[in-house]
């Protein structure tokens, strides 16, 4: 029972990383039906400039872990504008439908390859900012860092949704996400509310790299597959619910690390992934995903 | 106030609009008729920039604005109560109405009393009023076309496009839009309204234009083409009812 407890608790740390970075996949999504392959790599180089700021590589550390998140952030929404304008908005320009697919997979491989030369091939231990010794709830041991993951990232997706709800540059946002030509005739710069979502896209992902790293190893490879597996968890809880990306992201951390357990660790991706395939072959829009209603 | 001057434009290789030009003064009610598929929508798409003009001018407060993006146009002065109403379905009805305000907000227009233009226009649609923290994706189509109207006046615009506001809705709906354009008029706002109810615009408009294959056939006096024989026969259905 304790160590069913214990792998829960891990499962939803990892969930919750997961539906942040399926958030990020909402986020741009919404407001251009496009998105960045390369989220994982957001992610990545996230988590490796927080390591270069607050750990002990290239002559650090220079800040502490709590600074460096805001300077991280800063950074990967420097990313996401970078990743729009040369992976997104070419091929939106010329109504290329499929061009950024390819564009944003390209640029993730390029940043693996430019993370791979900065900071080697091996992984690195993120040094903790809290004390790496467990503490006991109902006979499971949990980190503390693990409750920073889960309210971190609940923390991050709420401040965009308050965003969003209250303020008239929010509001343009989700005016956009809604019908962009119609945002338009309000005055609103739909080009730049896209490259914005990009911004706060590739913004928190970099966050939930510096929330993730001290849990894993860091490295120039901790990205792609949380990427891949954060794609499935946007599209198990549909691409259009900030809600379905926090379920979709539990069910699969918990997925995940129960079977990797109980079963075996060569297959801890598997149920996630069969729940990702249902998903596909029954409800395509996914568990939480919306089919707009139309008035005539 | 705004005026057009040999506008082509269409949706990709076709040409739609043979080189239109018309002029709404400022102050007035300008109405632009015409059958089905003559190409009025598409008029006023070319004119707030949501497709781009081939060529032509598009002088708004004597600037010319012509193929500029729209919400450069919209900040320039422009409100357009879109075809199909185009409201923000996920969002309540005073956050649409908001976002009509949202270059005023921006410092983009002259900031003005937002609270204060948002409460007078509910009163001037007390429809919207009882349904105000309603989705916007909820409302009658009548209702959703009076939101479209609302939400553009909050720009507090200089001209207001408005494209068969009447379109779908019920016999008493249509009564009541046409009185509200009227008590705008009243107030001085300058507008191109495009109707179905080609007798019925003219009845509220100071000149009309009547478009036929994306050309201009005939413009006068609103008066003088409600009475002349051809705009009778084509477009008022014989008899000068209204
Ligand atoms: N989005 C579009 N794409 C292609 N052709 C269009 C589009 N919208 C309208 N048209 C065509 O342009 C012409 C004029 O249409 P429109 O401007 O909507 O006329 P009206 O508003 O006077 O009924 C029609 O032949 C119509 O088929
Ligand atoms: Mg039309």
């Amino acid at each position: 029972m304790d160590i069913f407890l214990q792998l829960t608790f891990s499962g939803i740390a990892l969930g919750m990383i997961y539906a942040v970075i399926a958030f990020g996949y909402q986020l741009t999504f919404a407001t251009s039906g496009t998105l960045n392959f390369g989220q994982g790599e957001a992610l990545m180089l996230g988590a490796l400039v927080g390591l270069s700021l607050a750990g002990n590589v290239m002559g650090g550390p220079y800040i502490n872990y709590w600074l460096m998140i805001p300077l991280v952030m800063l950074f990967g929404a420097l990313h996401g504008v970078v990743v729009e304008r040369i992976g997104v908005q070419p091929s939106v320009k010329t109504k290329n439908e499929f061009g950024w697919i390819m564009s944003t997979i390209a640029l993730a491989i390029i940043f693996k390859n430019v993370a791979e030369n900065i900071w080697g091939k091996d992984d690195i231990t993120f040094p903790s900012p809290v004390s790496t010794a467990p503490f006991e709830i109902f006979g499971a041991r949990v980190q503390i860092m693990q409750v920073i993951v889960v309210v971190g990232a609940l923390a991050i997706m709420l401040a965009v949704e308050m965003f969003n709800r209250k303020s008239i540059y929010g509001k343009a946002v989700v005016a956009t996400a809604n019908d962009s030509d119609a945002a338009g005739l309000m005055g609103i710069n739909t080009a730049q509310v896209v490259t914005f979502s990009y911004a706060l896209s590739s913004a928190t992902a970099a966050f939930a790299g510096v929330l993730v790293a001290p849990l894993t190893l860091t490295g120039s490879t901790m990205g792609t597959a949380l990427g891949l597996k954060a794609f499935a968890v946007a599209i198990i809880g549909g691409l259009t619910s900030g809600v379905g990306a926090i379920v979709g992201g539990l069910i699969l951390g918990i997925a995940e690390t129960l079977t990797g357990y109980y079963i075996s660790t060569g297959y801890k991706e598997v149920p996630g992934l069969l729940l990702l395939l249902l998903v596909l072959a029954i409800k395509p829009s996914g568990l939480f995903g919306k089919t707009t209603i139309k008035k005539v | 106030m705004l005026t057009i001057n040999g506008l082509y434009a269409g949706y990709g290789k076709v040409e739609v609009l043979h080189g239109i030009s018309l002029e709404v003064p400022k102050g007035k009610v300008v109405t632009l008729i015409g059958s089905n598929g003559a190409g009025k929508t598409t008029t006023m798409r070319a004119i707030c920039g949501m497709i781009k003009p081939k060529s032509g001018d598009v002088q708004l407060n004597g600037k010319n604005v012509a193929g500029l993006d729209s919400h450069r146009i919209a900040r320039a002065g422009l409100a357009h109560s879109p075809e199909g109403r185009r409201v923000f379905s996920t969002m309540s009805v005073r956050d649409n109405l908001t976002l009509g305000a949202f270059p005023r907000f921006t410092g983009a227009r002259p900031k003005g009393d937002i609270k204060a233009d948002l409460e007078k226009s509910l009163e001037l649609f007390p429809r919207l009023k009882e349904r105000q923290d309603q989705l916007a994706g909820t409302l009658s189509g009548g209702e959703q076309q009076m939101l479209a109207m609302a939400r553009a006046l909050m720009m507090n615009p200089d001209v207001i496009l408005l494209d068969e506001p009447s379109m779908g809705l019920a016999p008493i709906l249509v009564e009541e839009v046409f009185r509200i354009i009227l008590r705008l008029k009243a107030e001085g706002i300058t507008m191109l309204l495009v109707e179905q109810f080609a007798a019925a615009a003219l009845n509220v408009a100071d000149y009309g234009y009547v478009m036929e294959n994306g050309r201009i056939s005939l413009h006068g006096a609103a008066d003088k083409l409600k009475n002349d024989p051809a705009v009778n026969e084509a477009y008022l259905g014989g008899a000068n009812k209204h």
